[in-house]
């Protein structure tokens, strides 16, 4: 069992205020931040005794179709214990079964790098970026013994990507076709009741696409916000509401260097010192968070860190001020901890954006939405997004579902909680970029207060209050803007 | 010898010298003298060679010929990147109960660390 971390109070986390102007200026009162328990559990995404010793990708595809079909084949003794189960090789024409395998989606737009040795050079029009689809797109289902194409319209190939694993009840037609007649999905993974032991309000601050050093991002936006966490802005009240924020997450893309100046040239001097201004801009800020609260930072696609996922933390000695304190801490992406007791996962927002692009849905939550009920963080990898080539597990699976899922990066904010089949519920955030939006999402963590002798408190109960709050922090708007918090 | 003879030479048996003349058992020197077939280059040669030893000693090893079978069965995942005893401690460790001989085998490096097709594809 790994050791409950105390999050110990760093120097400045009291802070006091000056009493307002008008009333006697001899009694000032001392703020005391909450605090909270926390433990990581990023040891699953860390690469530490890997070693790469020139396999494929084929070992992951292997250790994630084992460790799936094991779970389908226990649940799907409850969903059809009549039909028999087989493996593809061994479909019979005409007889019912039910097979697993892995999901792959022939796509006719999706770009192959052998389109360029093709001896045809016609004037393909160029694709659109945002979305590969067709409507040709067709399933087909593999496992070690073989693939099989699939029909029938109960699989739609919009919803689903390539390295999806999934029990399917069908059979065999005469053009060797498996018609599909029923899908089961592995579903929410199972999710422990969170320890009600905390009678106080508690507050947890996702930040996303601070893109410092970047056009677009204005620094006194990201100020502004320091500020308000750390107590120096707002009256009595507002520094009160401050002092509840026990954490901090920064979901990716903290950074944006340059790109003309990362084109592989030697660079003159004065674009030397372009190079690290981003970084040290967003270190000065990260030092007055980290000496307030405790603070997490994920990489994300924009960040100096590796390209492949899971994403390793960001170097310690890139953020030389920040480092100092035992508050702040470089975290994976994807990235899971437990608050409280509360279980919190999740990413800087490349497994959503790649889905989007492979798959249709209505908006970002549904596609979270799916990656919890495949219980598969990034089914696309390592398919189209990169990934390191495990050899004997997929760190993606999610084993044990969190109760408050977030995705940073994305376009707009929303929210909204899921409902398992077996009473589990997880607040899904999607998180906006910071530099475009000026927004962060709150969650507030208020548990209800517990009366000895009433009755059981339900966790529906509970988790409804995971309210997150938006929190526009404008330039101008910051102070009022706070006052008019939109619960959902 | 049919009879046998009066003299002390009777009493013991008589054995043939190995030391005399016999012909030459087969050294690793004489695989060179393989004739390559026809359309290959040298370079499946010392592929042939390029473990030290030709594949037809390969052929009569038995835990060699065991592991090769561990190698294709599918059960256990892709042989290909994997070396044999990280291949059989992830089928250990996903529940596929692979042989437990095979890790001794493997561990007393009576057999080949890698699987057959390693350095071959």
């Amino acid at each position: 069992m790994e050791n409950r971390v105390k999050v110990l109070a760093a120097a400045a986390s009291c802070f006091c205020f000056p009493a307002m102007a008008g009333m006697e200026i001899d009694t000032v009162e001392n703020l005391q931040r909450k605090q909270s328990t926390y433990q990581s559990l990023d040891e699953t995404f860390v690469i530490q005794n890997e070693t790469y010793r020139g396999q494929q990708y084929s070992q992951i595809y292997f250790a994630r179709l084992h460790m799936m079909r094991t779970l389908l084949y226990s649940l799907v003794t409850h969903w059809k214990p009549h039909v028999p189960v087989c493996t593809v090789l061994g479909l019979e024409e005409g007889k019912e079964c039910i097979i697993v395998g892995t999901l792959y989606k022939h796509m006719k737009l999706k770009p192959c790098i052998l389109d360029e040795y093709s001896k045809e050079r016609s004037a393909v029009p160029l694709v659109k970026h945002h979305n590969f689809m067709h409507p040709d797109d067709h399933l087909v289902l593999e496992d070690e013994s073989g693939r099989v194409k699939l029909g029938g319209t109960v699989l739609s190939p919009s919803v689903y990507v390539t390295g999806v694993v999934v029990a399917l009840h069908g059979k065999e037609t005469g053009a060797g076709d498996f018609m599909v007649l029923d899908v089961l999905e592995a579903g929410l993974a199972p999710q422990i009741e969170p320890q009600l032991k905390s009678r106080e309000d508690k507050y947890v601050v996702f930040i996303s696409g601070v893109s410092a050093g970047s056009s677009l991002s204005n620094p006194l936006q990201f100020q502004l916000l320091v500020d308000h966490i750390t107590g120096h802005l707002g009256d009595e009240k507002e520094q009160g509401i401050a002092a509840e924020i026990v954490h901090v997450v920064i979901a990716g893309n903290s950074v944006e260097i340059p790109l003309g100046l990362l084109n592989g040239q030697n660079l003159a001097s004065k674009d030397q010192s372009r190079l690290s201004e981003p970084v040290q801009e967003l270190d000065i800020l990260l030092t007055q968070i980290a000496a307030g609260v405790p603070v997490d930072i994920m990489p994300g696609s924009n960040d100096p860190a590796n390209f492949s996922l899971p994403q390793q933390p960001l170097n310690r000695w890139l953020f030389p001020g920040s480092r100092a304190y035992n508050t702040f801490r470089s975290c994976t992406n994807p990235h899971c901890f437990e608050l409280d007791g509360v279980r919190i996962l999740g990413t800087s927002g490349q497994n959503i954006d790649d889905l989007k692009k492979y798959s249709e849905g209505r908006d970002g939550l549904e596609f979270m939405e799916r990656t919890l009920k495949w219980r598969h963080l990034a089914p696309t990898t390592p398919n189209t997004l990169g990934c390191y080539p495990f050899t004997d597990r997929d760190p993606f699976l999610i084993e044990s579902c969190p109760h408050v899922y977030f995705v940073g990066n994305q376009d707009k904010y929303g929210t909204r909680i899921l409902k398992g089949s077996e009473g589990q519920l997880v607040r899904l955030i999607s998180i906006p970029k910071f530099c475009n939006t000026g927004m962060v999402v709150v969650v507030s963590f208020y548990m209800y207060y517990i009366i000895p002798g009433s009755e059981t408190i339900k966790p529906e109960l509970v988790l409804q209050k995971l309210l997150p709050c938006t929190f526009t922090c404008g330039f101008m708007s910051c102070i009022c803007s706070f006052l008019d918090l939109e619960h959902l | 010898m049919a009879t046998t003879p009066s003299n002390m030479k009777g009493f013991y048996k008589l054995k043939k010298n190995k030391s005399g003349i016999t012909k030459p058992t087969s050294s690793k020197k004489s695989s060179l003298h393989l004739v390559p077939s026809l359309g290959s280059d040298i370079t499946q040669l010392t592929a042939l060679i390029s473990h030290g030893s030709p594949d037809l000693k390969d052929y009569h090893d038995n835990h060699e010929e065991l592991m090769r079978q561990f190698d294709i069965n599918m059960a256990y995942g892709p042989c290909l990147g994997m070396s044999r005893l990280a291949r059989w401690e992830r089928a250990q460790r996903l529940g596929l109960n692979p042989p437990i001989g095979f890790e001794g085998l493997l561990k007393a490096e009576k057999v080949r660390s890698e699987c057959w097709w390693d350095g071959r594809i």
